[in-house]
């Protein structure tokens, strides 16, 4: 392996990685512009839909669908743990967010903090505490060019992950809840005096968010492998600073985020002691947040929300 | 009324078994109904519990909020001269090792360290109101102190405490400094993220702290030595802690100080000043206050309680490893602070007892503990935001913005 | 009449008494992390024992047997009260605990109280090295597995360079550590890399991608479970060549499962496990017992641990923790991971095995004392 292949090849794991924290990082980016709320939670969400996933996928497998019908198995998969994903989303936003929204900001983290402990130890119930193992539905048979090497199911997950962002900001800018979204952002009282619906909105950003951490759960399942009840916590810390570098509320600052959290990630790793990697995102982190609290692409954030 | 809410729970009910089933029904290639039906019971036995709790207090909301059980005792106890009612209390902690075996001994141990952790952690999060959720690396700090110490120079435990202290006040400040600026959740991220590259600095400088081995026979610290039947007989001596009612009686002693100490800061003109900057900074600024290190302060000082726990901690263990030192330890601390009510010394002694004594009673059924330890979070946190013994001051502020909200409406 | 009505009254006590004089109860108490990202290897353990109960049936000596699982969430302050309370209910014997962080706490107090101890899973040199005459241990120590490996490497494998991994922890890191100190003795292997992960990451790419750069003849896994088995599939995606090894911790059931084919062909090192009647006895068992499709690594050491302490306590007739710890360093037990038996320091007398992946399954492969294949 030569050194294009080497830098190549790192160049494909970092845009993988940093795409998946990047769908993830929607979710909190979203939720944290509309309630300012970081949803602790939103891992569990993530882990859960990977969980959906496998149920889903398993059964499609056994059944021999899959075989039969390859892409229609994996539309059935993404779309039931997404779904799946976006009604837990809102039950707990109803449950544990909705009745302290005008309590102290520590109470709802509190809240939300409780919330993520409570949904990681229930799966665990549920779902044991050792791996499950995702059918291997793609293979590892891939593309080899220059001497790197990327597999189908990485180009997939990738179109997939590069789509549903896109849609994500077309929904955002183009529809008339997307447009009630940015405002109840912005100015929740003086929303509702225009005739905003502020409640469905918040249940929107709670159907969005955590789908697309769900359909982000898939795709780490599919790639990796495995999923376990506990995954969902170093994916939620990595999405968050990636959230926070790209600035906060920003959902097209989440995306740059989750790709540069992953890049430095894997580049740290690829060139410098691996050992130390995970210092580096939270020295990101304290480094955007002390220089630029408003991060990479964020609007000006007052000192009061600071 | 109570129709209403039973519709309600049986709705929730329906609702919740719905979106669990999918999710609990197919744990293995074999559908195993029972371990659903068990989780499903919980959530529902908490969901009556929690419109039950609602229920009885919109009641007494009804007769014009009458007294709540802890309101009761505490003024019970306010007739008697409080010199009366803390002498006591520290007299029951003192003859409880009498009363009580080694594992009670114990478990009283583990919650004193909590009781002091979080002691520490009220002056950062309850008087200054600055979140901090890697408190737990203040405890590293003074573990590893203490041991590196101990173990490289055959310093004891007395010798080392200042050290610690002040070890841990530089490493308080150290984290302090760039997170001035920031508040709220900005803060509760930093502060986290220096908290994993501290347990992460300890795990990967193996020269120093021998890494994941872990450090191992730090000598106990010495002093009057109690040992209360058993093996070792009655007797007391003075020399090396060795049992654990002596152990006990240090961390009682330890935190006795760190009670004391913290209430006298509440009272002091710097805990008048970290209040002020709980509740306004600019307006705090604006006053006199010297807003930059006031809140250095509070950092500094909550880090050197927490070190002199670490400390402790390594000494009773003879033991310290990097994986003690996990987020999820920071987390707890932060939970007795808050489920205690912020601010509130009472009601962390007592959060700290319920979080870290109630579970140890339910350690058969281990696997549900976390779960409900989640679920009560949510369920205080909605239920009762002021914490179990709210602090005098903010039950006032609570009250008040009650009633100003109800006056906007 | 009357006469016989004494007797019977007098007999009936002296029964009644008898009886409760002679009710003697073997507990067993378990210290494992239940909780946190360890609990399934801390619930193997639990199993484990419960099997070997099951399986032995009634004790000599004894009335009934009971099993008192505790957690120790890997956790120091968790693991000495849970160790406290073991002693507070009068335990006689524990098996435990898995992580060295939870084993070197819990180690002072059962020591103190004389209660014989077997950990089924920490191998850090420094437990046996304290002096401790209640303590034994069950898998053999990171040095012999370190050794074995090497072995393997040098007069099986033939390999010239090795990459180590390791994700920083008590276990992980003392293993590349001991196998850093063979090679650099031996000077066969050449250690090339020396790379790190982060436990409970799931992309190891960019490790992965500077190990195929580097090219060694084979990559040594010194990793949990759950990375290691991501780590197999991640190696062949990327196109990885080289031999993977790894040790005992990974070589589960579960690895199999989720790395599948990608797994065939590599090796493990871990205790020998003939096919004798009392293996096939414990898996039977245990996959009935806990509906189970394979049997987790730490069920076969915890198995044997529970056995080891059943048998010498109807051995010795008495729980007397002297007594015990003689008649388990005298003499010899079988084992469903091979014979068992102690040196004075409480450690095993045997060595790690090589296996292989074939076939979806693990197969016994070479053996590193004899330095023969199977």
């Amino acid at each position: 392996m030569d050194n294009t292949a080497f830098i190549l090849q790192q160049c494909i794991n970092a845009i993988f990685l940093g795409s998946i924290y990047a769908l993830i990082a929607l979710g909190y980016t979203m939720v944290y512009g509309i309630i300012e709320l970081i949803n602790f939670a939103h891992g569990e969400l993530f882990t859960a839909g990977a969980f959906i996933g496998v149920i889903v996928l398993t059964a499609l497998q056994s059944a021999g669908f899959v075989e039969s019908h390859f892409v229609l198995s994996l539309i059935i998969t993404f779309g039931l743990a997404m779904a799946y994903v976006a009604v837990l989303g809102v039950s707990v936003e109803h449950v544990a967010y909705k009745p302290l929204r005008n309590s102290s900001r520590l109470s709802a983290l509190l809240s939300a903090l409780g919330m993520s402990i409570f949904l990681s130890n229930g799966m665990m119930l549920a779902q044991g505490v050792s791996d499950r193992a995702y059918p291997d539905v793609f293979g590892i048979s891939g593309l080899e060019f220059l001497g790197a090497r990327i597999t189908y199911g990485q180009i997939f997950i990738l179109l997939l992950a590069f789509a549903l962002m896109v849609a994500l900001q077309l929904f955002v800018q183009k529809t008339k809840l997307g447009k009630a979204m940015r405002a109840t952002a912005q100015n929740k009282p003086m929303s509702r005096m225009l005739g905003i619906n502020v409640d469905r909105t918040i249940r929107t950003t709670f159907i969005i968010g955590p789908g697309l951490g769900a359909a982000a759960g898939v795709m780490v399942g599919l790639q990796y492998g495995a999923v376990r009840f506990d995954m969902g916590f170093i994916f939620m810390i990595k999405a968050f600073a990636a959230a926070i570098l790209g600035g906060i509320g920003s959902i097209p600052g989440a995306m740059l985020g989750g790709l540069i959290i992953g890049g430095v990630e894997v580049m740290w790793a690829a060139f410098l002691p691996s050992a130390w990697k995970d210092v580096t995102t939270f020295t990101i982190l304290i480094l955007v947040l002390y220089f630029k609290p408003s991060g990479l692409l964020g609007t000006n954030v007052s000192e009061a929300k600071v | 009324m109570l129709a209403k809410e039973l519709k309600k729970i049986a709705v929730y009910a329906i609702f919740l078994a719905i979106l669990l089933v999918p999710m609990l029904g197919f744990p293995t290639p074999q559908f195993q109904p029972n371990r659903p039906l068990i989780v499903l019971g919980i959530l529902v036995g908490l969901l009556v519990l929690n419109l039950v709790v609602k229920f009885v207090r919109k009641d007494k909301e009804g007769a014009a909020a009458g007294p709540g059980l802890v309101e009761l005792v505490s003024r019970r106890l306010g007739r008697y001269p409080k010199w009366l009612t803390l002498g006591g209390l520290v007299l029951l902690a003192a003859l409880f090792p009498l009363a009580a075996n080694n594992y009670m001994i114990d478990v009283g141990i583990t919650c004193l360290i909590y009781v002091c952790l979080g002691m520490g952690l009220n002056i950062v999060v309850g008087l200054c109101g600055l979140l901090d959720l890697g408190f737990i690396a203040f405890y590293a700090v003074g573990a590893y102190t203490y041991s590196l110490l101990n173990l490289t120079f055959g310093l004891n435990f007395w010798a080392c405490l200042p050290i610690g202290i002040a070890l841990g006040m530089t490493v308080g400040c150290i984290i302090g400094y760039p997170t001035l600026k920031m508040r709220g959740d900005y803060l509760a991220i930093v502060t986290m993220g220096f908290g994993e590259i501290i347990r992460i600095v300890l795990n990967n400088w193996t020269e120093l702290t021998s890494g994941p081995n872990g450090l191992f026979g730090q000598a106990p610290p010495p002093g009057i030595n109690v040992s209360l039947g058993g093996d070792d007989g009655f007797g007391i001596a003075l020399g090396q802690l060795t049992t654990l009612p002596s152990m006990y009686y240090l961390i009682l002693f330890l935190a006795i100080i760190t009670i004391v100490g913290v209430s006298r800061l509440n009272d002091s003109r710097i805990g008048r000043a970290w209040i002020a900057i709980r509740e306004d900074e600019t307006a705090a600024e604006l006053s006199g206050v010297p807003t930059t290190w006031i809140k250095l302060l509070a950092y500094a000082l909550g880090a050197a309680f927490a070190s002199v726990a670490g400390g402790f901690f390594a000494a009773k263990l003879s033991y310290t490893n990097p994986n003690f030192f996990l987020f999820m330890e920071s987390c707890i601390v932060l939970c007795i602070v808050v489920l205690g009510g912020v601010g509130s010394i009472p009601g962390i002694i007592v959060a700290a007892i319920v979080l870290i004594a109630v579970p140890e009673v339910f350690r058969e059924l281990e696997n549900y503990r976390m779960l409900a330890f989640g679920a009560i979070m949510t369920i205080m946190m909605i239920i009762k935001p002021e914490g179990l013994i709210p602090a005098a001051r903010r039950r006032r502020e609570l009250h008040e913005a009650e009633l100003s909200a109800q006056e906007e409406d | 009449m009357k006469k016989f009505g004494v007797i019977l009254v007098c007999l009936v006590f002296a029964l009644t008494f008898g009886g409760v004089a002679m009710a003697k109860t073997l507990k067993i108490g378990t210290l494992s992390p239940l909780t946190g990202p360890y609990a399934q290897d801390g619930t193997d353990i639990k199993q484990g024992v419960m099997t070997a109960v099951e399986v032995f049936g009634p004790v000599k000596g004894f009335d009934k047997v009971e099993v008192m699982p505790t957690d120790s969430a890997c956790d120091g302050g968790k693991a000495t009260m849970a160790a406290n309370k073991m002693i507070n209910d009068k335990v006689d014997v524990v098996v435990g605990a898995y992580c060295s962080s939870a084993t070197e706490p819990s180690q002072i107090p059962l020591n103190k109280a004389k209660v014989v101890q077997i950990t089924p899973a920490s191998t850090n040199e420094r437990l046996t090295s304290k002096g401790y005459k209640y303590f034994f241990r069950m898998p053999p120590r990171d040095d012999v597995q370190a050794w074995s490996t090497v072995e393997f490497l040098e007069k099986k494998l033939q390999a010239k360079t090795i990459a180590l991994v390791d994700d920083k922890q008590t276990y992980t890191a003392g293993l590349t550590e001991n196998i850093t100190k063979f090679a650099q003795k031996n000077n066969v292997v050449k250690i090339v890399a020396h790379e790190y992960i982060t436990p409970g990451d799931s992309d190891f790419t960019a490790v992965l991608t500077k190990l195929k750069k580097v090219n060694p003849d084979a990559i040594y896994l010194s990793v949990y479970q759950p990375e290691g088995s991501k780590m197999i599939v991640q190696a062949k995606k990327l196109g990885l060549t080289a031999t993977l090894i790894s040790e005992d911790a990974v070589y589960h059931p579960k690895t199999l499962e989720v790395a599948g084919d990608t797994a065939e062909g590599m090796f493990f090192t871990f205790a020998y496990t003939k096919e004798t009647p009392e293996r096939k006895a414990f898996v039977d068992t245990y996959k009935k017992m806990w509906k189970a499709d394979a049997v987790g690594t730490y069920a076969y050491y915890s198995y044997d641990c529970a056995m080891t302490l059943i048998a010498a306590a109807a051995k010795a007739g008495t729980t007397d923790a002297d007594k015990l710890a003689e008649v388990i360093r005298s003499n010899t037990w079988p084992g469903v991971t091979g014979e068992i038996s102690f040196d004075d320091k409480g450690d095993r007398k045997i060595a790690h095995v090589i296996w292989i992946v074939k076939g979806g399954k693990y197969v016994p492969y070479w053996n590193p004392i004899t330095g023969k294949d199977f």
